[in-house]
């Protein structure tokens, strides 16, 4: 049994380690700890942070003077990782690699390939998403290593945290990108999961506070990705259970995106006095906005508005300083009514619209208003009305966008004749809000081997393999594809399902494929069940592939009748497998480089 | 195992240590000031001419430095003060021997002896308890800033 209980927030923009002895699992209350991060923060200066950024920076032949970019573990490394990286990325963005994770569920690229920094010049070599992802992965397992010379990393019940909204294929990257860092098995755990953990890991009297019958709304606004899950209390046999009943779609939306929008927005006010920024000053603004915004959505008492300061640059400091401010109600206007407007309960997200998103190279949520995405979930859920409210997110930090969401959803309940938002209180510092999701994950690994509560969910979507219909072939028109449900919704980790019903015939030494498609919406189709048409709630991911080794006798060509077998591991990693009658199984891989190529 | 029989067998260290790096007893001053400078851009301002620019000007860039500086150099060097009161209220000394002249300094009506019994307080004064520098590597630590150019 190892050591300790590891858990890997393996964030967009930051990346937090959090631990705890495993022997402490018998108690509900765990000393959960966070292990910060030895990292370059500047060239020759490694400190340990409580996060590591997850950026990356690939740096050229003579950028740095010999040895400054010496870690305790690696005199010469290839790449930067962390405060650094950021820092000269900011100088040099052409070889500055982030949000790679947001490319992990890029629907239209391969992220196995080289494809970032995505706007690098010729003659840099760029790395693939699941690379830069094992890159921070090993960064994190070398830095503990360091201090745990004992323990290593890859010896430990490591759990990393992925949105409750990755689809399988991108859940399956992250394990790969483990896998590659060092790690033999990782278990995969939901953001909004974790975060509602680490509230457990801090308020042991949680069973007074929620009773069977409430329903808790996590909303999770990380860096780059905001997530919503929605956890139901119940009971059995006479103690407080809990599942995950919901959880909503990809929104590649985040904290990030909010302080970007404030940024530009003071950068445009510059313009219109004549001074035009350069990156360094951009970034400095974009700091000191971050800070302003807290300041000034701090509550009923906060400040009309901040000064921001643009110092000049090279030695005209002083003179070449311009100075500004920010006021409150511009503030307000751009994130509560540009990320949280009021809106009905009935509202809809605008559709996305293609041609603009493809230049940027990620589906960025097109509309980025979170609350009409959140009146979508909460529909989708079965017009769900949730008792409480927990979130997390270093953005909630500024206490106006909290109350807001409060507002709206409550403006909702009541037009239901439900009763208000009880609030969930998660962590009180800031930069713990930025912890929590770390934390919790270590909370949940200790919980899986103790006594600790367990959120049951089992898998968040429904998943089908698609099948062409034998209607006979009209030329110059596909064939129209059925969908056979293969895993059911809230499948369980360690479960097993079996589809007998259908026979596909495998032909030995070449690859099958299949195509595959998920669902968040459709909860109730049973495993084997075929629907007719692939319906507009079914979203279609990177096909799976499998390919039987060819008979070592090679004169026989042989075809296996197999059937599907679906498999939850208790690591949380969805398998689909082929079963041939005689008991031989082959494993089923996904093909992302298929779907990208589908998708050109 | 001895010495002799281990070194037969390949096995001994090689006697000669690594020579010691060459540090110049001026490199820790000179890196001070390139923190200073890369953190906080303190040789910029200081070397500035700010004759003809108005206090508001001056105001809010030192300002944004101040608070830069502040935080690199409580971040290498652990600062307290000599004594640790209210500086105006009165403070007792041993008036059996003369202070310590690092660490007290009297000023005014200083008696012939050196000696008081104490005397007001009007500086705490700043003692350093730690000094926390990274290691200085290849780098050329006569450059305090590099020149910055940029490629259009």
């Amino acid at each position: 049994m190892s050591e300790y209980i590891v858990g890997i927030d393996l964030g967009t923009t930051n990346s937090a380690l959090a631990y705890a002895p495993a022997s402490s699992a018998d108690g509900e209350t765990a000393p959960v700890q966070l292990f910060p991060v030895a990292q370059l923060v500047n060239p020759g200066e490694v400190t340990a942070l409580d996060l590591l950024p997850s950026s990356l920076y690939i740096p050229g032949a003579n950028e740095f003077v010999e040895g400054s970019l010496a870690l305790p573990w690696d005199d010469t490394p290839r790449y930067v990782t962390g405060s650094l990286a950021r820092k000269r990325g900011v100088e040099n963005t052409s070889r500055l690699v982030s949000s790679a994770k947001s490319w992990l569920s890029n629907q239209n690229a391969d992220p196995t390939q080289p494809l970032l920094p995505p706007a690098a010049p010729e003659g840099i070599e760029k790395i693939s998403p699941v690379d830069a992802s094992r890159e921070y992965l090993n960064h994190l397992r070398s830095a503990w290593n360091q201090a745990h010379p004992d323990a290593p990393l890859e010896k430990q019940t490591v759990l990393i945290t992925v949105p409750a909204s990755f689809d399988a294929s991108a859940r399956d990257l992250t394990q790969r990108a483990a896998k590659l860092a060092g790690f033999p098995e990782v278990t995969i755990i939901e953001e909004p999961q974790s975060a509602f953990y680490a509230w457990i890991e801090r308020n042991p009297d949680w069973r007074e506070q929620v009773a069977p019958g409430d329903l808790i709304l996590v909303v999770d606004i990380g860096g780059g990705t905001t997530d919503f899950t929605l956890i139901a209390v119940t009971e059995e046999s006479g103690s407080l259970q809990l599942e995950r009943v919901a959880v909503g779609e990809h929104l590649l939306l985040g904290g990030d995106n909010m302080d970007l929008a404030v940024a530009r927005f003071a950068e445009q006010q510059f313009a219109q006095k004549g001074t035009k920024l350069d990156a360094l000053q951009f970034h400095s603004l974009w700091q000191q906005c971050r800070a302003a915004k807290e300041t000034l959505l701090a509550g009923d008492s906060a400040p009309e508005e901040q000064p921001l300061t643009i110092l000049g640059r090279g030695s005209g400091l002083v003179g070449g300083t311009v100075k500004g401010k920010i006021r409150r109600d511009d503030v307000r206007q751009l994130l509560l009514e540009g990320f949280f407007p009021i809106v009905a309960a009935d509202a809809f997200p605008q559709r996305q619209r293609r041609a603009a998103l493809m230049e940027v190279g990620l589906n960025y949520a097109s509309d980025p208003a979170v609350t009409k995405h959140l009146a979508q979930f909460l529909r989708q859920a079965g017009n769900a009305r949730p008792t409480h409210l927990l979130l997390n997110g270093g953005v909630l930090q500024a206490r106006a966008i909290e109350r807001r969401l409060f507002d709206v959803i409550n403006g909702w309940l009541k037009e239901s004749s439900a009763p208000a938002l009880i609030e969930l209180q998660n962590e009180t510092k800031q930069a713990d809000l930025m912890h929590a999701v770390a934390r919790g994950a270590a909370y949940y690994g200790l919980a899986r081997t103790g006594k600790g509560v367990r959120i049951r969910g089992g898998v968040p979507r429904t998943y089908y393999v698609g099948i062409e219909s034998s209607l006979p072939a009209v030329p110059g028109l596909a064939a129209p594809m059925k969908a056979l449900t293969v895993v059911p919704f809230g499948l369980e980790e360690g479960s097993r399902v079996q589809l007998p019903q259908r026979k596909f015939a495998l032909i030995v030494g070449e690859p099958a494929e299949f195509r595959f498609f998920s669902s968040l919406s459709r909860k109730t189709d049973e495993p084997g069940s075929l629907i007719e048409e692939i319906s507009d709630d079914m979203e279609e991911l990177p096909p799976m592939e499998v390919s039987l080794p060819p008979h070592t006798d090679a004169t026989r060509e042989e075809i296996v009748p197999v059937t599907l077998e679906t498999n939850v591991t208790e690591t949380g990693m969805l398998e689909l497998w082929c079963v041939a009658a005689d008991g031989r199984r082959w494993k089923l891989e996904f093909n992302v480089r298929e779907r990208a190529a589908a998708a050109a | 195992m001895p010495e002799d029989i281990a070194s037969h067998f390949g096995y001994a260290k090689p006697m000669k240590a690594p020579e010691p790096p060459k540090i110049k007893i001026t490199d820790g001053a000179l890196q001070i000031l390139q923190i200073l400078q890369r953190d906080s851009r303190l040789v910029d301002f200081l070397m500035e001419d700010i004759s003809s620019y108005g206090d508001d000007q001056v105001g809010s860039a030192v300002r944004s430095i101040h608070g830069d500086c502040k935080a690199s150099l409580t971040r290498h060097v652990t600062l307290a003060p000599v004594i640790d009161n209210v500086e105006g209220t009165y403070q007792k000394l041993d008036p059996s021997k003369a202070p310590d002249p690092n660490r007290i300094k009297l000023i005014g009506n200083v008696p012939a002896t050196g000696k008081a019994a104490g005397g007001t307080l009007r500086h705490r004064g700043w003692i350093v308890s730690s000094v926390n520098l990274p290691p200085l590597g290849k780098q050329d630590i006569s450059v305090l800033a590099p020149a910055e150019l940029e490629v259009e």
